[in-house]
């Protein structure tokens, strides 16, 4: 006799059908969104890391060097850094724990019951992160704009848009590669600590592959190039260096182009780790 | 319970008896970082030499406004590149010679000249009014623009246009080179051995910030901290002679700093000649000034066996000898 029991391949599970009507996706991504952005509000690491960063800068800015006034470059250059190393902490550390803490707590279940889609959960959650990881970021922005302008006497706006909004957008290519390593992953630890090396690790070298790959011999030089073509180049986007030495404006044709190098590559990473959900037993 | 006890206690005794023991001797221990009064030294230990390294080298590269080679920019690679970068660049605007300036070398694929809009990619010093092209650097000197150059105008000081990448007006403000000031004394903070620190952020404050008294303060905290230094003691001598005008004193530092240098920097493999070059020339100056024209053309003559310019400093003992009465070149000093 065949067991009354069937085994379930969540492969081959239908989409449920409820909530794909364009209005009705859109709806649940943005409630799965807000979802993501109250939590921000009610947890700590945001505010504890922008106090930080405010008294570190603060108390940096209170040093006299050779009784020179208005030296500043130092200041904007620690401000900025401790900007990008929170904004990187908040983000991977708030993307790596939805999926994990959802299905922890098992209330996946019932969100999955709503009807809610696996591919909204997975891309209402990535936005909620991104949101929140932009809302921190504005206020940072805004923190080190009031500190600069203070010292500097000088608000070049346009530079800080376009710095805080390339820096945005790439907290996106990591926000949708955590989603998709806490999908691969299972303990959220685990995902943030390789995110945070991953991440770290390109910003750092990411520039210069191209250049150790030269040096290298054949096999290695064409694997590491292709790594080098292969890996989303987060670096692009730390345009620190043009905004604590007072560069001019990027050209905005090129910014744009910045901007969607960033779109794709989060596009991608949100595409793989909505695949790889799909197929994931969630039980 | 009471076995449990007894094993607690014995062990608390044997630690306090291994105290007692051990405290004299790590004491007396040549290696004990406690008797460093200096905090940076308890914590740090010789790491901080290596970040007193790190901060001169920053100081070096917000000189440079932040365009400066990596460690993976190598010189050998720079000169490969030269040769590609020559026709590839003429077209752009840029002179060979400006090309060879850069570390970057010509974009080796399509990420790397896409990325060059994001940093600091172009060679330009604080406090300079200039943008760095080669174009605009002739054009000041009167040889003007190409009418297609894509440059046209920089030369008069203007704000460039947005998509330009740089602004005159900001770099021509004066006393930009204070933004260096922090990491040369964090350098000099961390690594109280390292001169460089002393002698460029003292030269920085007098020549361009007006700050005599805080350079001559540095300076003789340095001297403090190293002891008969001839490059400190030679820096001194320069703020006497030009900002103080007290020549004796500038005369004694001078001379001083000529002897420091022949004790310390003469046995060395590689000797500071440089700093021997500028003691003579500063003395030597001094020296003319003060109309003792035999001291002044011995100083030339010394200067004229290390200079690499020697036909010039031949020139001035020559026309010194010129325009001297006989008897100055003649009596001794």
């Amino acid at each position: 006799m065949t067991p009354a029991t069937h085994s379930l391949d969540p492969a081959r599970l239908p989409e449920i059908a409820a909530g794909t009507d364009r209005s009705g996706t859109l709806n649940n991504v943005l409630a799965i969104a807000g979802i993501v952005i109250k939590e921000m509000y009610r947890r700590k690491d945001f505010y504890v890391l922008f106090v930080l960063t405010a008294l570190i800068t603060l108390l940096m800015g209170s040093v006299t060097f050779f009784n020179q006034e208005n030296i500043v470059r130092y200041l904007k250059e620690i401000c900025l850094f401790l900007i990008w190393a929170a904004s990187l902490v908040i983000t991977i550390t708030t993307a790596a724990r939805q999926i994990p803490a959802e299905r922890e707590q098992r209330t996946l279940f019932p969100l999955l019951a709503k009807p809610v889609t696996r591919n909204q959960l997975v891309i209402g959650k990535f936005l909620g992160c991104w949101f929140a990881s932009g809302i921190s970021l504005l206020l940072f922005y805004l923190f080190f704009g009031a500190v600069a302008g203070a010292k500097e006497h000088e608000w070049p706006v346009l530079n800080y848009f376009q710095a805080a909004v390339l820096h945005w957008f790439m907290l996106g290519i990591v926000c949708a590669l955590t989603m998709l390593g806490s999908v691969v992953f299972d303990a959220p630890s685990s995902t943030n600590t390789i995110m945070l090396i991953v991440s770290v690790g390109i910003l750092l070298v990411g520039r210069h592959l191209n250049k150790v790959a030269l040096k290298m011999e054949e096999p290695g030089q064409t694997i590491v190039y292709a790594i080098y073509f292969v890996l989303p180049h987060l670096e692009l986007f730390d345009v620190r260096d043009l905004i604590v030495h007072n560069w001019g404006l990027i050209p905005w044709h090129i910014w744009a182009a910045g901007l969607a190098y960033a779109a794709v590559y989060s596009a991608i990473f949100l595409a793989l780790a909505c695949l790889m959900f799909r197929r994931k037993a969630i039980n | 319970m009471r076995a449990y006890l007894l094993s607690i206690f014995l062990l608390l005794m044997v630690g306090f008896s291994l105290a007692t023991t051990l405290e004299p001797w790590f004491q007396s221990w040549a290696g004990s970082r406690a008797q460093s009064e200096n905090v940076l030294q308890v914590a740090l230990g010789d790491s901080r030499r290596m970040f007193a390294r790190h901060f001169f080298t920053k100081a070096d590269a917000y000189f440079h406004n932040g365009y400066y080679p990596s460690i993976y920019d190598s010189k050998e690679g720079e000169k490969q590149e030269r040769s590609a970068v020559k026709g590839a660049h003429e077209h752009e605007g840029h002179s060979a010679e400006e090309c060879e300036e850069s570390y970057l070398g010509a974009p080796k694929d399509w990420i790397d000249r896409f990325s060059r809009h994001f940093f600091a990619s172009q060679h330009t010093h604080l406090g300079e009014s200039d943008c760095g092209h080669d174009c605009c650097k002739k054009s000041k000197e009167g040889k003007g623009h190409d009418e297609t150059c894509e440059h046209k105008g920089h030369e008069a000081g203007h704000h460039h246009d947005q998509e330009d990448g740089h602004d005159h007006a900001e770099a021509a403000k004066a006393g930009q080179e204070r933004e260096i000031l922090p990491w040369l004394r964090l350098s000099a903070e961390m690594d109280p051995q390292r001169v460089e620190s002393y002698v460029i952020a003292a030269f920085w404050l007098r020549s361009k910030l007006g700050k005599v008294d805080e350079a001559e303060q540095f300076l003789r905290e340095g001297l403090r901290a190293n002891p008969g230094d001839c490059e400190i003691q030679y820096a001194l001598g320069v703020i006497c002679y030009e900002d103080r005008k007290d020549i004796v004193r500038a005369r004694n530092l001078l001379e001083l700093s000529m002897n420091r240098w022949r004790e310390q920097e003469s046995r060395k493999p590689e000797p500071n000649i440089l700093l021997l070059g500028q003691i003579l020339n500063q003395l030597a100056k001094l020296e003319r000034e003060q109309k003792n024209y035999p001291r002044a053309l011995e100083c030339y003559t010394l200067l004229k066996q290390i200079s690499p310019n020697k036909e010039a400093v031949q020139n001035w003992i020559d026309e010194m000898k010129t325009n001297l009465p006989p008897s100055a070149v003649a009596s001794p000093r």
